[in-house]
């Protein structure tokens, strides 16, 4: 071995001078520990077969030395030496907890302080959110594990080593390896209906009227919610809680709901029946959960028009054998609304996420006039849910973010409706700005790199899709077998991010225009290429801009390391850059249109955000700019104050609060898909929400 | 003078209960004290013509309810003129006029305008939010009579 002035890298990445003793001090210990002599003359035989070289780091100096040890012959010694550094891989493991452990309790919130899946959806901090916290970790090893081992049997080890490459490397993502279970779903009732949660290991039965539909519901969402990592859609609630209330008071009850419903001294209407069986079911569902490390269940809900409640429901029976009621449907859905609006501005409620379903005609205009008009009318008064719509009710979205096809939109005395079930099995994201510049740094064809990365995230996907296949076989998968998720129903989903950022980077301007449209439609087409190209009778795959709400301030900072062009410190989760003032709110809802959105199979929502709120009329000619341009999915974003003084809640977004007129105020926005405090966010997802334009109205 | 503008914008606040395309005009003589948009006094900007209407109709078809000239008291038989061009052959619009100055001028045909808000910016009596404000918006209802609804920017 050559001695000379060189550096090594040390485990935290930092470099040291490199010093000879430190190396020979260690195996004069590896020795000793086993009583074995160790004269200079040994040691200087081990050291010759070292080869040092700059930068080298730790760990490869004490495999030589492995190495050294056992061809020299002193296997006892190289064994010890072995054991010595796995007692001290322990120990670090231990050290680093414990530092995290430090961190996390001197961080500001907990999004900053979770240092590998930042989520805004937990308010505090403490104790059950740091055990949440603590083995996440070890799931991200578990995780890939298991995955890579699935991919060498089905594909061979270079492309489970490919996988890797990609991960570490930042190319590719994979959404929630914190958890075990897959992702989110759309689940249909039904089972619940006729059996109880006993089928998914709860322990009650069927429920027969208003208060075991309320009581049962909130523990089966709860039930579900801690089987998946991500969100939970219910989008039969309504109609389900409107038969058990036409049971209870018949089913015209909504024609006369100021009628006294009970006899007690408090005489409740039927109208404060529901409402408190509302106020029961919503509090109780964004109560924190144990069994999530504390965050909410990401619940969802859904409302229809007419003719969307026909075609979803319209071969729907009850076990009775009645059919849903439309007029007491559209009764409490607007109920319901009414009240979750009212209600937000006494608590900062989050759940449930809701979407009305809405079906127009070729001219733009809901087909269902009274519900167009009534969710212009809930818009103008504030309230802050998204609108789904749609020219044929062949498509649904009945989950925050996730669209389907319906294909199956009959009904079955097992499963339920059809067309409710739907869900993401699992997430691999494509960083778009990485991948294409890398590309074009190296002179490669852009598209013909991708279709390398895309080919290997959907083989990387069926090897997830396997082990969930064996994992429901035994028996781990109680949703799936009792029917509340249907597994040929979920998708395998393709999540993009960065992709204005990518287009930025080749010189296009982000506005409506052929060049940008072109891009866009050159990669989307490109995935949902390979989406039909691997689907199976048994699996499906989508494509989705992924909401990124920690992933995109991720491949940020990465991509910014490592020298990539990055304009920005959070993606985008939009086709437009969120703080470029020069776009009006057509031209956003025109990159949001059909032409852009055509290949995004698993749906992006629009987030536009106002500064203000607008007029009845006005909403209702927005709808229609939505409906002509084929944006199909869309929000409106108006943040909320909230008065950390005294605690008022106002629908405007405003400097100081109106009550005591304190300008200690904080605002509610929609960053995700989700309505939450602004201070909740991660550092850097708050600096993009107060950086974000709101189109001043004016 | 020939009208000439500076940028558009869509608002929403300026015109109550339609989605209006804002033109901004520049060339303004009023000159108040305390103005917001002082870069509208030079006499910059595109020429604001029948064929510049003729582009935005083009780019905006029927996303827009209103379209509204946002000054122009330089010119206003001009503005008059296009406001009538726009009823002509864009019948689906409504047109909007802000005025800085105190009274329309006998110039003008005033139903050529769907809405008209008049009055100069005055700092203490603050813009159309404020109650007491000074600035009027009249809306011309079916009888053809213009209606004051300033009070529309009063609510909450």
């Amino acid at each position: 071995m050559e001695i000379k002035n060189f550096t090594i890298t040390k485990r935290d990445g930092t470099k040291d001078q490199f010093s000879l003793d430190k190396i020979m001090n260690a195996i004069v210990k590896a020795f000793e520990s086993v009583s074995e002599p160790a004269d200079l003359g040994i040691v200087s035989k081990i050291l010759n077969h070292l080869d040092m070289h700059d930068d080298i780091t730790v760990e490869e100096i004490q495999n030589q030395v492995e190495e050294a040890l056992m061809r020299e012959g002193y296997y006892n010694v190289a064994k010890s030496f072995i054991l010595y550094r796995q007692l001290h891989s322990e120990d670090r493991d231990t050290l680093e907890k414990m530092m995290f452990l430090s961190e996390y309790t001197e961080s500001v919130n907990a999004a900053t302080g979770s240092k590998y899946d930042a989520n805004a959806n937990v308010e505090h901090k403490n104790i059950a959110t740091l055990i949440g916290e603590l083995p996440k970790s070890n799931f991200i090893r578990l995780n890939r594990r298991l995955l890579t081992d699935r991919i060498k049997k089905m594909y061979g080890k270079p492309l489970a080593d490919e996988y890797i490459d990609k991960l570490t490397h930042h190319f590719i993502y994979k959404n929630d390896e914190t958890s075990l279970a897959n992702y989110c779903a759309s689940i249909t009732m039904y089972p619940w209906l006729i059996n109880g949660t006993t089928e998914i290991g709860g322990n009650s039965t069927a429920p027969t009227n208003l208060k075991s539909f309320a009581g049962g519901f909130v523990n089966m969402v709860f039930m579900v919610s801690s089987m998946l990592s991500g969100a939970c859609a219910t989008p039969e609630f309504l109609m389900y809680m409107n038969y058990f209330i036409g049971k209870e008071y018949g089913l015209d009850y909504w024609k006369h709901p100021e009628q006294q419903a009970d006899l007690s001294l408090k005489k409740r209407t039927i109208d404060k029946v529901i409402t408190d069986y509302f106020e029961q079911i919503v509090y109780t569902l964004n109560q924190p959960t144990g069994a999530r490390n504390y965050q909410a269940v990401f619940w969802n809900v859904a409302y229809y028009d007419k003719y969307y409640f026909q075609s979803i429901f319209g071969e729907f029976y009850f076990p009775d054998g009645s059919q849903p009621d439309w007029e007491g449907l559209s009764w409490l859905q607007k109920r319901f609304m009414k009240w979750f609006n009212k209600e937000r501005t006494k608590t900062m409620l989050t759940f449930p996420v809701e979407t009305m379903a809405l079906l127009v005609d070729e001219n733009g205009e809901c087909k269902d006039k009274e519900w167009g008009d009534f969710t212009a009318e809930m818009y103008s008064e504030g309230h802050s849910f998204f609108t789904y719509m749609s020219d044929n009710a062949d498509s649904l979205s009945s989950c925050c973010r996730l669209r389907n096809e319906i294909t199956d939109n009959g009904f079955s005395y097992t499963l339920g409706a059809g067309g409710v079930s739907t869900g993401s099995k699992s997430v691999l994201t494509i960083n778009l700005n990485r991948c294409i510049q890398y590309a074009v740094n190296h002179k490669i064809d852009y598209l013909e790199y991708l279709s390398g990365i895309i080919d290997l995230c959907h083989k990387v996907q069926l090897a997830y899709n396997e082990n969930l296949k064996e994992l429901q076989s035994r028996g781990m998968l109680p949703l799936f077998d009792a029917g509340y998720i249907n597994i040929g129903r979920q998708y395998l989903t393709i999540g993009i991010n960065g992709l204005v950022e990518a287009a930025e980077f080749m010189g296009l301007k982000i506005t409506p225009n052929d060049d940008y449209l072109h891009f866009v439609q050159g990669i989307l087409g490109l995935i949902e290429k390979y989406n039909k190209q691997y689907r199976t009778k048994d699996v499906m795959f989508n494509c989705e801009m992924i909401p990124a709400e920690n992933v995109g301030v991720k491949h940020a900072k990465w991509d910014r390391e490592d020298g990539y062009f990055v304009p920005r410190d959070c993606y985008n989760s939009y086709f437009y850059v969120v703080e470029d003032d020069s776009l009006t709110i057509i031209d956003k809802f025109k990159l949001h249109g059909a032409p852009y959105i055509e290949h995004l199979t698993g749906g992006s929502a629009l987030h536009m955000n106002l500064e203000e709120h607008l007029s009845k009329e006005q909403y209702l000619q927005l709808l229609k700019v939505a409906a002509k341009e084929g944006c199909n999915y869309f929000t409106f974003n108006i943040p909320n104050t909230v008065c950390n003084e005294c605690g008022h809640i106002d629908k405007r977004y405003l400097h100081e609060c109106p009550h005591c007129h304190s300008t200690n105020v904080d605002y509610m926005t929609r960053i995700i898909g989700y309505l939450k405090r602004v201070s909740n966010f991660s550092q850097a997802r708050q600096e993009e929400a107060s950086r974000r334009y709101y189109a001043h109205a004016n | 003078m020939m009208l000439k503008y500076v940028n558009t914008g869509i608002v929403f606040q300026e015109i109550p209960d339609e989605v209006t395309l804002a033109i901004n005009i520049s060339g303004c003589p009023c000159h108040c004290p305390g103005c917001h948009s002082h870069y509208l006094w030079e006499d910059i900007g595109l020429p604001l013509n029948t064929d510049a209407i003729d582009a935005f109709v083009n780019q905006y078809g029927r996303n827009i309810t209103c379209i509204a000239f946002m000054g122009g008291d330089g010119d206003p038989k001009g503005v008059d003129m296009l406001a009538q061009y726009i009823h002509e052959e864009h019948p689906q619009y409504k047109v909007a006029w802000y005025s800085g100055r105190l009274r329309i001028t006998s110039a003008v045909n005033k139903s050529d305008f769907d809405y008209i808000k008049i009055g100069p910016y005055i700092k203490h009596l603050g813009p159309l939010k404020q109650p007491t404000t000074n600035q009027r918006l009249y809306r011309q209802n079916d009888t053809g009579e213009f209606e004051d609804i300033t009070s529309r920017f009063w609510r909450k």
